[in-house]
């Protein structure tokens, strides 16, 4: 008799999912799917809009990485006012999103992924935490603490407040930089990144540990994606988008990566509102591919910046030119950290980074945009229609995580099918089921609010829907 | 621990009506001159960031919206840290929880008080109800008034 396993929600991602785990009848695993079960509507509810406030609407999409959707959104209007921003105001964004990496990629290794990697997925549930972190490894938990703290306040201090800014627009930014929020910001990189190279130590000592989950975690080969610029470093904010397969090879690198429906297609499963992104060239679902950090090392020649490069080699070096487990996500994580560190501190030692020239203002004079960026966890686009008075009428958002969904579905399915025993359900193979997703880091919307303790259940289904067994924590 | 710094935070969502109060009232006491010197934070929620402001901080008012108590009642409510129950939710905390973090990340934690005052509705919306409107000046001048007892003991 088929089964069926069903973890509701997952917990320590960003959003609300559920992972259902279909048993077949001799009591084995046969398919596993990721369910986003929160529905947004951003495309829908931008229409009727006026294009400039897309920029400040489109980064209510997420509390965690607005930065992301207000530069895309902006990237995507500048093309609708047929505007270049002026070069500062180009940095000003670099410098905003670059502080948004950090501050996220701090969110997802130290404040939900380091409880695991600290703990071990056998460790009790109730000790896998921040607090727990702290209790065990306080120096861990303190710079996990002060990077967030830093790269919020780097867009705080641009932007005026360091969740939903409103600062990046249409056409540059909306203020200069002043010299001495520049100097502040200088004066907090040193330690930021001292605490980035302590988790860089911590992590590479304790990783060996985990050879079995980096075997099994979305241990397959498939198709990379992200951007990368003219001497072939990690891009965040423009460039060209290459895709790598699962050798290094180069599939496909596009100058212009705008008119993305030529190269991805978007299929729409009944049991999820997050789109599966595909790789048209190989359909669908074989088309799988995955962004965000590891992505990102795997697609790049480098990452352009002399400490973050060094790390690389020593990365690849153990791991090969092109890392195929999804386990690697965090230590990538980390090393984008210290490479988005350096670079803030070149852009802002730049001459003319207070240059007052930063917005080029410009009314509709195209009925079209799409802007591109590279997010904390992966490729973004924003694509707008707008009438001739700039009243938007469409719109289309591809978001990292939706890139990321035939791959996570395959990792669940390839954990699931390694750790989960139809007689035997427990904490810790629960815990890596939903550890695999929190490699990718999956952003389903931080905007809502989680109200109270999220609890994961676990349910084994009959196919009549009758409870066979159950867990709760 | 620096023994002149105050720090407020007010917090809330001001998309959820009175859930905004901490917020509106940020925006006032940020511009009261009688707390000039302390530092005044406005935050959608209370994150793990925030422990290192109140590690460094003599005194720390959070402002906040309550759903008990008389509309528009205003308390003050001082709290003791919590190191030993933490959420399931690592990326906001309730006060107890926050003290215990700053005490258990930087072994301070400075005297902290929370005044809140009890709401009309937290429905969607982005004004105060007429109730909490007019029950800003009393949430701004209790908090002032706690500074100030502060600064003379």
């Amino acid at each position: 008799m088929g089964r069926e396993i069903v973890i509701e929600p997952v917990t320590r991602i960003e959003g609300h999912a559920k992972i259902t785990i279909q048993l077949d009848d001799d009591g084995q695993v046969a398919d596993a799917h990721f369910h986003v079960t929160q529905f947004r509507g951003f495309e829908r509810i931008c229409q009727g809009r006026p294009v400039h406030e897309l920029p400040s609407i489109m980064a209510r999409i997420c509390g965690i990485c607005p930065v992301s959707h207000l530069i895309a959104s902006a990237k995507a209007c500048d093309q609708i006012l047929a505007v270049d921003p002026p070069p500062t105001a180009v940095d000003l964004r670099r410098i905003m999103n670059l502080a948004q990496v950090v501050q996220s990629h701090a969110l997802s290794f130290f404040h939900l992924s380091s409880p695991d990697l600290l703990f071990g997925f056998d460790a009790e549930a109730g000790g896998r935490h921040l607090f727990g972190v702290l209790g065990a490894n306080p120096q861990l938990a303190r710079d996990g603490v002060g990077l967030r703290r830093f790269g919020q306040q780097v867009i705080e201090s641009l932007g005026g407040k360091r969740i939903h800014p409103a600062w990046v627009v249409p056409g540059g930014v909306d203020a200069p930089l002043q010299a001495e929020t520049r100097d502040q910001i200088l004066a907090g990189l040193p330690e930021a990144r001292a605490a980035t190279e302590r988790a860089l130590s911590w992590y590479k000592a304790s990783v060996q540990r985990f050879a079995e989950e980096a075997a099994r975690f979305g241990d397959f080969p498939s198709a990379f994606m992200g951007l990368v610029g003219p001497d072939g470093a990690v891009e965040h904010y423009d460039g060209a988008l290459r895709v790598v397969g699962a050798d290094g090879s180069v599939l496909a690198e596009r100058a212009d990566p705008r008119p993305y429906w030529e190269y991805l297609g978007e299929a729409v499963e009944p049991w999820s509102y997050l789109k599966s992104a595909y790789w048209k060239d190989l359909g669908y679902p074989d088309g799988v591919y995955r962004v965000g950090p590891l992505a990102r090392l795997n697609v790049a020649d480098k990452l352009g910046t002399s400490r973050a490069d060094e790390e690389l080699e020593a990365f690849r070096g153990r791991l090969g030119r092109t890392p195929a487990s999804s386990f690697h996500y965090h230590q990538a994580r980390l090393i984008e950290i210290l490479g988005c560190l350096e670079q803030l501190e070149g852009l802002l030692r730049d001459p003319d980074i207070c240059s007052p020239r930063v917005r080029s203002v410009a009314g509709i004079n195209r009925e079209e945009g799409i802007g591109v960026a590279e997010a904390p966890r992966g490729t973004l686009l924003h694509h707008y229609r707008v009438d001739g008075d700039g009243i938007v009428q469409w719109a289309n958002l591809v978001i990292a995580t939706g890139h990321n969904n035939l791959a996570m579905n395959r990792s669940v399915a390839q954990v699931a099918r390694h750790y989960v025993k139809a007689d035997r359900l427990t904490e810790p193979m629960l815990n890596r089921v939903e550890a695999v997703i929190r490699c990718y880091d999956p952003c389903l919307s931080c905007s809502t609010h989680a109200i109270g303790q999220m609890p994961l259940h676990l349910q084994l289904l009959a196919p009549d829907g009758t409870v066979l067994d159950e867990l709760t924590r | 621990m620096n023994g002149e710094h105050v720090l407020v935070v007010g917090y809330g969502n001001t998309l959820r009506s009175d859930d905004g109060v901490g917020w509106h009232a940020a925006r006032r006491l940020a511009a009261d001159p009688r707390l000039e010197g302390a530092t005044v934070l406005a935050r959608h929620q209370l994150t793990p960031e925030l422990a290192t402001d109140i590690a460094s901080a003599s005194l720390v008012v959070l402002v906040d919206v309550s759903v008990a108590g008389a509309p528009g009642s205003v308390s003050v409510r001082w709290i003791r840290p919590r190191p030993d129950r933490p959420p399931a939710w690592s990326h906001h905390l309730d006060p107890e929880a926050l003290a215990g973090l700053a005490g258990a990340l930087y072994d301070a934690v400075p005297p902290m008080a929370v005044v809140s005052v009890a709401s009309t509705s937290l429905a969607v919306g982005d004004r105060l109800s007429a109730t909490l409107e007019r029950a800003l000046p009393e949430v701004v001048e209790t908090v002032t008034r706690v500074v100030e007892e502060h600064r003379r003991a």
